[in-house]
């Protein structure tokens, strides 16, 4: 009679282990975590160094595209007018159409400085006075809007008291010559 | 000590193993915090000067430049649909010419927008030349005033164009004019 042979019963018939869990034994399997820590630590690194703590203080909004520039002057936290080509929205609330009654005629738009001395008169009223800051305002354009709608808006926001008017832009790195 | 027959000690060699678990730990907690907290685009502003509307007669556009001789002298960046000048107390030079250009605007690959264009760099070299010779000629003023009058219709995208371009030229006080393009036209003194 001869010794059974040492040939390995198939998977699937019977045995239940796998070849390498077989040979393995009791041994322990270690996860190689050497290339994951390697990733982590760059995107660390970058995310480090792209990190504001300054944080967001405006909210672009999807309905407009901000133009390229390169200004280095920081965003305030102001009151906020958003034109595009179909509304104006101020401080979040849409205050006027944009027809072709607007882009027709220049000057300030009535319903807007309505709006925006209200904005005025209501911060008059909770700090008492009007300081240089609170005549600053923030305009956020899309970039295809015309010459005369940015003009109107500018023209209304002086009628209403705001003097110092900032246009946000994204800003870009470089020289200028990625156009 | 045990020693082989050879005399050298048997030192069983143990590998160390570093625990990377609580580095893991921790890049698990600040990889998301980073995150949510990264801002990929900078938003800045630009301070502009009070802006001029100007009438359809076009009068307001050039009587508020004589205030002072700094006013007198700040140069204007014209901008009509056809053509980009620039003028200064010397005269207007012409600058570029405008053209269309087809623009994928939902990035589907469908050049859905047409919009008027010009040679930037070509307005980059003149503006430069001007803050030049300006300084040159009045070293006792610093010339940062400048303003852009233009049509109607040009687009927000080329007047923040032509303001990022004078701010690197050194004219970084920009103020708006916006006119009909007769008034433009009547503006430079040349009849369109």
């Amino acid at each position: 009679m001869s010794a059974p042979s040492k040939r390995r019963v198939p998977l699937l018939l019977g045995s239940g282990k796998s070849k390498a869990v077989s040979r393995a034994g009791d041994k322990k399997a270690v996860l190689n975590l050497t290339s994951m820590i390697d990733m982590f630590t760059i995107l660390v690194v970058f995310l480090l160094m792209s990190y504001s703590a300054e944080g967001a203080l405006v909210t672009v909004s999807d309905a407009l595209t901000l133009p390229k520039a390169h200004s280095e002057l920081g965003i305030q936290m102001k009151l906020e007018i958003l034109v595009n080509n179909q509304v104006i929205v101020v401080d979040g609330d849409p205050v006027v159409a944009v027809d072709a009654g607007i882009l027709s005629t220049g000057g300030a738009i009535p319903a807007l400085v309505t709006r925006l001395k209200d904005h005025m008169e209501y911060a008059r009223i909770v700090r008492g006075t009007i300081t240089e800051e609170e005549m600053k305002i923030n305009i956020q354009g899309d970039q295809g809007i015309p010459a005369i709608l940015l003009q109107r808006v500018m023209a209304s926001c002086s009628e209403a008291g705001f003097m110092s008017q900032n246009l946000a832009v994204i800003k870009v790195e470089g020289t200028g010559e990625e156009e | 000590m045990a020693k082989a027959a050879s005399g050298r000690s048997r030192r069983i060699r143990h590998e160390s193993e570093l625990d990377m678990l609580p580095v893991m730990n921790l890049f698990c907690c600040i990889i998301p915090f980073l995150l949510l907290s990264a801002s990929f685009l900078e938003i800045t502003v630009i301070g502009m000067s009070g802006t001029e509307g100007v009438s359809s007669g076009g009068a307001g556009a050039t009587a508020n430049l004589m205030r002072s001789e700094e006013d007198r002298l700040q140069p204007k960046i014209i901008i009509t649909e056809e053509e980009m000048f620039i003028g200064t107390a010397a005269g207007t030079v012409h600058v570029s010419y405008s053209f269309q250009e087809q623009r994928d605007t939902n990035d589907d690959g469908v050049y859905d927008v047409q919009v008027t264009n010009f040679h930037w760099d070509s307005l980059a070299t003149k503006v430069e030349e001007a803050h030049k010779i300006l300084s040159e000629a009045y070293p006792q003023i610093t010339f940062r005033k400048i303003v852009i009058l233009t049509v109607e219709e040009t687009r927000y995208e080329s007047i923040i164009k032509a303001i990022d371009i004078a701010a690197v030229a050194g004219f970084d006080q920009p103020g708006l004019q916006v006119a009909p393009s007769a008034s433009v036209a009547s503006a430079m003194g040349s009849p369109r």
